[in-house]
């Protein structure tokens, strides 16, 4: 799947779109978190602003009571019941002030300690306290001294008033001063409202920025009226802070603040990282410095919880994004894929497999519809290449059985080799195609030898049922023993009815007199044949008719030429001389009758498979073009009797008049003779053999007259012995007639010479039985390479 | 060629040894076919032919040496053939002579059978 289209997709839109949806989600975060961070900011500000105010409309409010107060006693003289009453009226209506007094110049006072009445809020308890008392000496408290040399309303630091709130407080006290008669100011008394520091605690806590955030106000003197940390109320700043740097920081911070400038610095959070900011300011009523600290980290909290959500929206967007392409992409590609595994499996050859089922008109629809033709045109052109097949192997089939049955009209099956005594016969047949238009024919009748070879026109299927009608007719007339030009009138005629097809056929028909070796033939077109005698090759001059088969009633000349021993005649179609070489140069006659007096030591069948070979050589790759057909003839050396010695050739032979012990004179003149020839002994311990059980079965069953003759001869051509029996008994081949035995049966009832038949064929190589109507001819030949039978 | 036949009787070991020097063929065979019947018709344990000197042999004389060989099995008692020369051994491998026979190759191998028969008598 990793390297299909679908994946590919999925994670190529995925990717694209992770990033455009990611880049849109930077830049509307980059926008926002700058909007976020100043409105944060203006929050912050506005917190602060709002809680200062707060503060400073409650201290105004504390001051604006005292005021008024201090300006009615500016005006008007009350009792001292008068006094406490509106002194209490005060308090008890305005919650914002924890306890007030009207301390009386003490001067002025009935009594010497003075008269000062306090209302104050004890525990939520409107509670009086007269503050004339002894211990605790009004005129000398800060509030009441600081205000008189003042001259003018003031805010008093802040202090424990012992004997009085007992709180802490800060205290506002105004002197008021009286005109005299003498246009004199005097102190009349000291109007004065308390300010309970933990009331200042609970409006400082509204103050409070994040989690670490706080704020702090001081006194004009820098003492801490309210702070972080309870334990530092009422101590200098100074000594709250343990660093020194910090210290230096605060006093600039300090000095600014009091001079009316406010001040905001950024430093290190102490308790929590990152960076605060302290912002020092100074309340306009009282002057105290006011300052608030907090924490930036946590100011700015929702801008990161802003940004969590975008990046976890972001996620789950894109993850559902993701999965849309997914699904989509599969839903699109599912029919490619089922596809591609469809076409797997028809090029496996199943052209059966069914193609997924597509809807619409789309890419896919059309490829999968073209994949359904194409895979019916795949199936009906493998039917029809099959069927193809067959009929050409079938075609083939017949081709070969009309080759076997055209060979079988032939002598030998295509190929004869007949070693007979007056001649031996070599000839072969090599068609073109599987099936040709050549072909030979011989027969022999009694001491005539009937020899034909023939060409018919053109090759392959036609030539070959022309040659069938031709041989078969051929076979015919020569059997009847006619002449062969009488024979060539009769086949051409034969062959010239309803051959519409104006097939023809060339022909050389010859009998040979085998006794005086008079060759009498004649010629249908047919090229001459050649004649090998003592080493030279000369043509057969012959007058010869036209091919035959085209027009009736032809008459042929009649040619006469006398054979001598030895002679070899090739007779041959023009498949041999006109065989075509690469080079586009023809074998020829010429070459031809070279080679064949080339072969002139050769046995009769080296020889013809030597000349067939030349041919080959000579055509090299270029293919054979035509029929290809050659038959030797050889005559024997000699007729009778005298013995001609050569190089390759030995010859021995004796008659032994019939009566026993035949096999041991046979024996004994046949091993004096191999001996003579020195041939080795095993080969000549078997002819020896050979001989004794052929004579055994001759004398047993071949009923010899007295007194006639059993000739024997002994001839040694090259490496081939071959020996041969001829007696005037009975017709009797003990090879076909002879009492064989059955091996390894009951010996008792296998007669004489029947064991010996199995030794004759399994010591010698060819066997070959004749009657020549006078005498039984039997010849043995023995090949002397072969020995390893 | 001349059939030179050699018989030596072992009566303490029941055993003949007929050996053969020359040719063995229609010539000589019915000679031999009487020599070789007298032996047999001894009705010995073992009759051995020696062909170490047999230089020839036909089917005429194969058949003399079959008919022997068969009476003799007929009889309960054994033949063998010993020292062939290839060529003789051809003659029978081609007529498939061996079935009723025991073959050794040479005198050891005959001595090595006598002994083993030999004492297969005494422990009888």
């Amino acid at each position: 799947m990793s390297n299909s289209i679908s994946s590919r997709l999925i994670a190529l839109l995925s990717l694209s779109l992770a990033l455009i949806f990611g880049l849109g989600l930077l830049v509307d975060y980059h926008l926002s978190r700058d909007e976020i961070l100043a409105r944060l900011q203006t929050e912050s500000r506005e917190t602060i602003r709002s809680a200062i105010i707060d503060l400073e409309n409650w201290l105004d409010g504390v001051e604006g009571s005292t005021l008024f107060l201090a300006r009615i006693l500016e005006q008007r003289d009350y009792t001292h019941a008068g006094l406490e009453q509106m002194l209490k009226d005060i308090v008890e209506n305005n919650e914002d002030i924890y306890g007030a007094t009207i301390a009386l110049n003490p001067d002025l006072a009935d009594s010497p300690q003075g008269f000062a009445p306090y209302y104050y809020h004890r525990e939520g308890i409107l509670t009086y306290s007269d503050l004339a008392a002894d211990d605790y000496r009004y005129s000398q408290q800060p509030w009441f001294s600081d205000a008189v040399s003042a001259a003018k309303p003031i805010w008093v630091e802040p202090y424990f008033d012992r004997g009085g709130g007992e709180i802490l407080m800060t205290t506002f006290a105004v002197p008021v001063f009286r005109i005299e008669k003498n246009s004199q100011r005097s102190l009349y008394a000291v109007v004065t409202a308390d300010v309970a520091l933990d009331e200042l605690h609970n409006y400082l806590r509204r103050l409070r920025l994040g989690e670490s955030g706080f704020a702090t106000l001081l006194s004009r003197e820098g003492i801490i009226i309210s702070g972080r940390n309870p334990q530092n109320h009422m101590r200098h700043y100074s000594e709250a802070l343990l660093d020194e740097l910090d210290i230096n920081t605060w006093q600039d911070m300090f000095r600014s603040v009091l001079a009316g400038q406010a001040v905001t610095r950024r430093l290190e959070c102490p308790e929590v990282s990152g960076k605060c900011v302290l912002r020092l300011d100074a309340l306009q009523s009282t002057g105290w410095p006011i300052g608030v600290r907090y924490s930036e980290r946590e100011i700015t909290a929702p801008l990161r919880e802003y940004q969590m959500k975008t990046a976890v929206t972001g996620l789950v967007t894109l993850m559902l994004m993701s999965l849309a392409v997914y699904l989509i992409t599969r839903r699109l590609t599912r029919p490619l894929t089922a596809l591609a595994l469809a076409s797997d499996n028809i090029a496996k050859g199943n052209l059966d497999t069914p193609l997924p089922s597509v809807r619409g008109d789309d890419e896919l629809a059309r490829l999968v519809n073209s994949f359904g033709a194409m895979k019916r045109d795949l199936k009906s052109y493998i039917a029809d290449l099959e069927t193809a097949t067959a009929s050409r192997s079938r075609l083939a089939g017949e081709l070969a059985a009309a080759r076997e049955i055209q060979m079988s009209l032939l002598p030998l099956g295509g190929e004869a080799f007949e070693q007979q005594p007056d001649y031996q016969l070599w000839a072969r047949v090599r068609p073109a195609k599987s099936v040709g238009g050549d072909l030979y024919t011989y027969l022999q009748s009694d001491s005539r030898l009937f020899i034909a070879v023939g060409d018919v026109s053109d090759k392959g299927v036609p030539a070959a049922l022309f040659m069938a009608k031709a041989i078969s007719l051929l076979q015919q007339f020569i059997a009847a023993g006619d002449s062969p030009e009488y024979a060539i009138a009769k086949l051409n005629n034969a062959l010239e009815s309803g051959n519409d097809n104006c097939m023809f056929v060339t022909l050389f028909l010859g009998v040979l007199d085998l006794a005086s070796g008079q060759l009498e033939f004649a010629s249908a077109g047919h090229t001459p044949p050649s004649l090998l005698r003592d080493d030279n090759v000369t043509i057969l001059s012959q007058q010869d008719g036209p091919a035959i088969g085209l027009s009736p009633d032809l008459r042929f000349p009649s040619n006469t030429y006398q054979l001598q021993a030895g002679d070899r005649l090739a007779i041959y179609t023009d498949g041999i001389d006109e065989a075509f070489n690469e080079r586009a140069q023809m074998f020829g006659v010429q070459r031809f009758n070279e080679e064949l007096a080339g072969t002139s030591s050769m046995p009769l069948d080296g020889a013809g498979e030597q000349l067939f070979k030349r041919v080959d050589d000579f055509a090299g790759a270029t293919p054979q073009s035509d029929d290809i057909t050659l038959l030797l003839l050889q005559l024997p050396l000699q007729d009778h009797g005298a013995k001609t010695a050569t190089h390759s050739s030995q010859k021995a032979q004796r008659a032994f008049t019939a009566g026993t012990p035949l096999a041991g004179r046979v024996i004994e003149w046949l091993e004096q003779a191999l001996h003579e020839w020195e041939i080795a002994m095993e080969p000549q311990m078997e002819m020896v053999l050979i001989a004794e059980e052929i004579v055994t079965n001759i004398e047993k069953y071949g009923e010899i007259p007295d007194n006639s003759d059993v000739l024997v001869q002994l001839d040694r051509i090259g490496s081939s012995l071959t020996m041969e029996f001829n007696d005037q008994g009975k017709a009797y081949n003990p090879l076909h007639e002879g009492h064989r035995s059955t091996l390894g049966a009951d010996i008792e009832s296998a007669e004489i010479g029947g064991l010996g038949v199995h030794l004759i064929v399994k010591l010698s190589d060819e066997q070959h039985y004749l009657h020549d109507g006078k005498s039984n001819i039997l010849r043995i030949v023995k090949s002397l390479d072969a020995n390893g039978d | 060629m001349e059939l030179n036949t050699t018989i030596t009787i072992d009566e303490s070991r029941s055993v003949a040894r007929v050996s053969l020097a020359g040719a063995l063929n229609t010539d000589t065979a019915p000679d031999f076919d009487q020599e070789l019947q007298k032996v047999v018709a001894q009705g010995l344990d073992l009759t051995v032919l020696d062909m170490k000197e047999l230089d020839y042999i036909s089917s005429a004389g194969l058949r003399v040496i079959f008919k022997a060989a068969k009476q003799t099995k007929a009889a309960g008692h054994r033949m063998a053939a010993a020292n062939r020369k290839p060529h003789i051994d051809k003659v029978f491998e081609i007529l498939k002579a061996l079935p009723d026979m025991a073959v050794f190759a040479n005198d050891q191998e005959l001595d090595d059978y006598l002994d083993t028969m030999q004492s297969k008598v005494r422990d009888d």
